[in-house]
């Protein structure tokens, strides 16, 4: 299993560059405008204003904005489930579709080695990816507080993207479990980002919307916590959303070992139902 | 099972939603023997292939695989055995000594690493090559050498000199001989008839799912039709000829010079022409791609 996990690791090594240097270059270029804001939060509210609530949902509460937590709320850490979203969707509908897609997985799964090992190697290199890509995007907003007089821990700031984490493993094993039982990786990307985009707007208009309250208890955004983490973290949505992530995981692997690896379409779409007659599987 | 058999497939079925791709294939490949599995496009080589390595599930029969169903013992199965794909695809991403490093690595480290560099060198294969600079043909030798770097005990080669050159082709059934010599048992598919009535002992003809035919090839070549050529010394009078039961007249050029289509053993056609004045008299043995041809020719 180690081989296949260095194997996925150095294959998402650009992945890991690519999304963390880039948003670690963000997060170190906003922290020192935070000091601009402060100094003018006047005329910023007096603009925040004029805004349409509904924009403004988007954000959150804005009114928090001129604390360093609101402001790297509002500048950084809104918009990250939806980014990084889409890498865990990409990543998550790829990682094992992908190389059957390619012709690769033929090979490789005719050497000694168990699908639950390949899954596992895997998996966990799309685990080892996210947390790489997150603690540069960390570290950009820890090097960055040296040049800003934020004076958050980097502790602190590390909460939200603990948050993240769960998030973005729950839409990577969402993709996983799709890529599973839809016929393409295509199609299950799409998919899988149709949903994450449509839980963002759930999400984010059910702040203006009681209507969408009930519906946005649904969405896993809902459980995101933002820069609130770094104040008042809630543990128990954490561990929701791993939880889930995990059943989601648990489903793709159960599927995955009892599912023909397909070469040039062999296959198609056709979705397990327990009526239908199985292939006997002595596993 | 018996110890002879490396390989045991009894009334193997599996479909693709409504399409069966396989109807109840049977075969016994024995231990130390080159088995040639033929077959045209979509008759289910391959499909019987992918069941034999669980990389699909059948839908019903049994398969023993040195001893062990693969579907219930698949990283035991697959230790033993070295496979080619008929569609294989590498890794962009690797040289080709990275590519085999890595395949060798999910081998534990079992490959005879000195015997892969010798392979390469005798398919003129360079290791440094980056995998996304390789001709299709060089990709193959990738999977030539990593089928069988770590001498595997059976060898399944899903069309091993497809893309190769004809030098590099006649030097990949040389290791395949080799392999045979050195106790492992080779099960292969392949177009290239000739390269299997060269180098298989025994030869087994897939035919919409089902085999139909497995028998060594000179026993089909001595079983299916020939053809034969006879001149007499003066027109005569051919319908006796063709009365003998499996002759067929195919040309009559003149009443002195006759081709027969002869069908099973030679001995009646020979003892009906004792009574005739005969000059000359040639047959010609087919090839086993002719024989081949004859299966689908007739049955499809």
């Amino acid at each position: 299993m180690s081989a296949i996990f260095f194997n996925a690791l150095a294959r998402m090594r650009g992945q890991i560059l690519g999304w963390g240097l880039g948003l670690g270059l963000l997060g170190f270029y906003l922290m020192p405008f935070y000091d601009t804001l402060a100094e003018q939060q006047e005329t910023i509210k007096q603009l925040l204003a004029s805004y349409p609530p509904e924009l403004m949902a988007f954000f959150g509460n804005t009114t928090v904005m001129f604390t360093p937590e609101g402001y790297l709320g509002f500048e950084y850490f809104s918009l990250m489930p939806v980014i990084l979203g889409i890498f865990a969707v990409l990543a998550g509908s790829g990682l094992l579709v992908g190389d059957e897609e390619s012709g690769t997985l033929d090979l490789v799964l005719a050497h000694p080695l168990s699908r639950t090992e390949l899954f596992l190697g895997k998996l966990l290199g799309f685990i080892a990816t996210t947390v790489g890509i997150l603690i540069l995007a960390w570290l950009g907003l820890v090097i960055g507080r040296n040049f800003s007089n934020i004076d958050l821990t980097a502790g602190q700031l590390a909460m939200p993207f603990l948050s993240l984490f769960g998030v973005l493993l729950l839409f990577g094993a969402l993709a996983l479990l799709l890529s599973m039982l839809l016929p393409s990786r295509r199609f299950t990307a799409s998919l899988a980002g149709l949903l994450l985009v449509a839980c963002y707007f759930v999400t984010s208009l059910a702040r203006v919307d009681d209507r969408l309250t009930e519906l946005a208890r649904f969405s896993p955004l809902n459980y995101y916590q933002s820069s609130d983490a770094m104040s008042n973290m809630n543990y128990t949505w954490i561990a929701g959303l791993l939880a889930a992530a995990a059943l989601f995981a648990a489903v793709a692997w159960w599927r995955f070992e009892r599912r023909d690896i397909r070469v040039g379409g062999e296959g198609g779409w056709r979705i397990p139902l327990p009526w239908r007659r199985a292939a006997p599987h002595n596993r | 099972m018996e110890v002879s058999i490396a390989l045991k497939i009894t009334v193997l079925t599996k479909s693709y939603g409504s399409t069966q791709a396989l109807r109840g294939v049977d075969l016994d490949v024995r231990r130390g023997e080159i088995f040639g599995f033929l077959g045209p496009n979509g008759a289910g080589k391959t499909t019987t292939i992918r069941c034999v390595l669980d990389l699909i599930h059948r839908n019903g029969g049994t398969v023993s695989v040195l001893g062990m169903d693969p579907q219930e013992n698949p990283v035991a199965v697959r230790a033993r055995c070295g496979y080619l794909p008929g569609e294989l695809r590498l890794d962009d991403a690797f040289t080709v000594e990275g590519q085999l490093r890595y395949l060798n690595r999910l081998r534990h480290n079992h490959a005879d690493w000195n015997y892969a560099r010798e392979l390469a060198r005798r398919i003129d294969l360079d290791l440094k090559t980056p995998i996304k600079n390789l001709s299709k043909g060089n990709k193959q030798k990738v999977g030539v050498v990593q089928a069988f770097m770590h001498r595997p005990e059976l060898l399944i080669l899903d069309e091993p000199t497809a893309g190769l050159d004809p030098l590099v082709q006649r030097e990949v059934l040389r290791i395949i001989g080799e392999a045979r010599k050195a106790g492992a048992t080779i099960f292969f598919s392949s177009h290239n008839i000739s390269e299997v009535q060269e180098v298989a002992d025994r030869v087994g003809i897939i035919r919409n799912g089902v085999v139909v035919e497995v028998a060594e090839p000179s026993t089909l070549i001595n079983r299916s039709l020939r053809t034969a050529r006879v001149r007499f010394r003066r027109p005569v009078d051919s319908q006796a000829l063709l009365a003998t039961p499996g002759v067929k007249l195919l040309a009559q050029e003149d009443g002195a010079s006759l081709l027969l289509q002869v069908e099973g053993e030679m001995d009646g056609l020979i003892k009906t022409l004792a009574g005739f004045p005969v000059l000359d008299f040639e047959t010609e043995r087919p090839t086993l791609e002719e024989v081949f041809l004859t299966y689908y020719g007739s049955n499809q």
